[in-house]
C-alpha cells in the first residue's frame, strides 16, 4: 500500500531502462581499412586490385590480421621447417608498412643480444601463424626507419613480453617521444625535411639545421596535381571488404 | 653493365619539364592560372595549357569548399600571384561552376605560332565566360538531300494529323 499517494490515478511507471554502451558499435564506428587494401594511382587496370582484394577478404576470413600501425610492437609466428617445434616467434616494433594489395609487407625491428635484427614479413604470406599485437602505440611518423640510427635502448622490447591489455575501443595512443640519435654519419640524412621527421631530438648545431632547410622544397605541398585524394575509393573498398567477412 | 635509364625512356612520367626545374615549372604554371582567372581565355602552348588544365580545375574544386575553408584560402593564395583575384575566384568563379562536378576549361589547337619555331598552341578558356564562342555549331544546311525528304516526311505527318 501507498502512503504518499497522488490524488491522480497513478499508472504503473515503468523504470528507465539501463543505457548499455555496445562496445562493438563503437568498435565498428571507429573504422580501419588496411593500407593495402587501397590502390595506388597508376594505369593498371581495377580488375587485378579487385582479384587481389577478393583473395586478401578470403584470407582474412581464415586467419585474423588484427588491426596495428607503425609503432606497435608486434609478436608473429612463422614456420619454419628448421626451427625446434617448426615454428619460430619474433616480437618487434613495426618500423614500416609497405605494398599494396597482397604482396603487403612490414618490417618489425628488435635487437637481440646487443644485434639489431629486422624482419620483413608479408601479411598474407601462408607461413605466418599467428600476429599478436603486444602494445598498442602509434608514433608521430609513418616511417621508424631512423630508429637504426637511434641508440639502441629504443628498438630493444622483451622477446617474453606480455601484451598490454588496452580496452578504450575509441581511439589509438599517440606516443610523442623523441629519439635520441647516435652520432652522425647516419644511413640517411634524417634532418633533411624531404623525411619530415617529427620524432627524432635533433642535438646538432643550428647551422647543420639551417643547411638542411636549403634542402626543403616549399612549393611541393601546394602541387595540386599530386595530391591523392583517397576517401570516396576507401568508401567503396570499405563496404566491399565488409560485406566480403560478413558472408 | 647499364647502370642510368636511358635519357629518352621516361616511363610512367605524369608531369612534363616546363621552366627552369620543379619550382620554375610551378611558377609557370601560376602565372598561366593567374592570367586565365584574369581573362578566362588565354592562347598559349599547347602542351603548357594541358599542363595548366589540371591545376586550374583542382584550384575551382578548391574554390568551391568556400573561402572560410583555411586550406582553400592558402592553394588560392599561392596559385593567383595578383591578390584582387582571389576575391574573384571564390565570389564569381565558384558560384559559376558549383551546378557542374567537373571538366570546367575547354581546350582547343590553335594554327602554329607564326615565328620562327612553329610551336603547337592552344587556347584553353573557362566554360561560361562571357567572351564570343569560339566554335559555333553549325546545323546542316537544309538544301541537302537528306533534310529535304526529312522535311517532307515531317509534312505528310503534319497533314495526315491535321484532319
Amino acid at each position: 500500500c501507498r502512503a504518499s499517494g497522488d490524488g491522480k490515478s497513478e499508472k504503473f511507471q515503468p523504470p528507465p531502462k539501463p543505457v548499455i554502451i555496445d562496445k562493438q558499435k563503437q568498435r565498428a564506428e571507429r573504422r580501419f581499412l588496411s593500407p593495402e587494401f587501397i590502390p595506388p594511382r597508376g594505369r593498371t587496370d581495377p580488375l587485378k586490385y579487385y582479384m587481389e582484394r577478393k583473395d586478401m577478404i578470403q584470407r582474412r576470413k581464415v586467419f585474423n590480421i588484427p588491426e596495428f600501425y607503425v609503432g606497435h610492437v608486434l609478436a608473429v609466428t612463422t614456420a619454419d621447417p628448421y626451427a625446434n617445434n617448426k615454428s619460430n616467434r619474433f616480437v618487434g616494433i613495426c618500423i614500416q608498412r609497405g605494398g599494396k594489395g597482397l604482396g603487403a609487407t612490414f618490417v618489425l625491428r628488435n635487437v637481440i643480444e646487443d644485434q639489431g635484427v629486422e624482419i620483413c614479413y608479408e601479411l598474407y604470406s601462408p607461413r605466418i601463424q599467428a600476429i599478436e599485437v603486444l602494445k598498442l602505440e602509434k608514433r608521430l611518423d609513418d616511417n621508424l626507419m631512423y630508429l637504426r640510427d637511434a641508440l639502441p635502448e629504443y628498438s630493444t622490447f622483451d622477446v617474453n613480453m606480455k601484451p598490454v591489455s588496452r580496452l578504450d575501443h575509441e581511439e589509438v595512443p599517440v606516443n610523442e617521444l623523441q629519439v635520441r640519435m647516435k652520432p652522425k654519419p647516419w644511413s640517411k640524412r634524417w634532418e633533411r625535411p624531404k623525411y619530415n621527421i617529427k620524432g627524432i631530438k635533433f642535438e646538432l648545431p643550428e647551422s647543420k639545421m639551417k643547411e638542411a632547410q636549403k634542402w626543403s622544397q616549399p612549393w611541393l605541398e601546394f602541387d595540386m596535381l599530386r595530391e591523392y585524394d583517397t576517401s570516396k575509393i576507401e568508401e567503396k573498398i570499405w563496404k566491399e571488404v565488409n560485406e566480403g567477412l560478413k558472408k | 653493365m647499364r647502370l642510368s635509364v636511358a635519357a629518352a625512356i621516361s616511363h610512367g612520367r605524369v608531369y612534363r619539364r616546363l621552366g627552369f626545374g620543379p619550382r620554375g615549372r610551378l611558377d609557370l604554371l601560376r602565372n598561366l592560372v593567374t592570367a586565365l582567372v584574369r581573362h578566362e581565355r588565354i592562347e598559349t602552348p599547347w602542351a603548357r595549357a594541358d599542363e595548366m588544365r589540371g591545376y586550374a580545375e583542382r584550384l575551382i574544386d578548391y574554390a568551391k569548399r568556400g573561402d572560410t575553408d583555411e586550406r582553400a584560402m592558402r592553394m588560392a593564395n599561392f596559385w593567383l600571384t595578383e591578390k584582387d583575384l582571389i576575391h574573384k575566384l571564390f565570389k564569381v568563379l565558384a558560384p559559376r561552376f558549383q551546378p557542374h562536378p567537373g571538366s570546367y576549361t575547354r581546350l582547343l589547337q590553335i594554327p602554329n605560332r607564326d615565328e620562327l619555331d612553329r610551336a603547337k598552341m592552344a587556347v584553353i578558356e573557362l566554360k561560361g565566360n562571357p567572351l564570343p564562342p569560339l566554335i559555333r555549331p553549325r546545323r546542316d544546311s537544309e538544301k541537302t538531300l537528306l533534310n529535304q525528304l526529312l522535311k517532307g516526311y515531317r509534312e505528310d505527318l503534319q497533314r495526315a494529323a491535321a484532319p
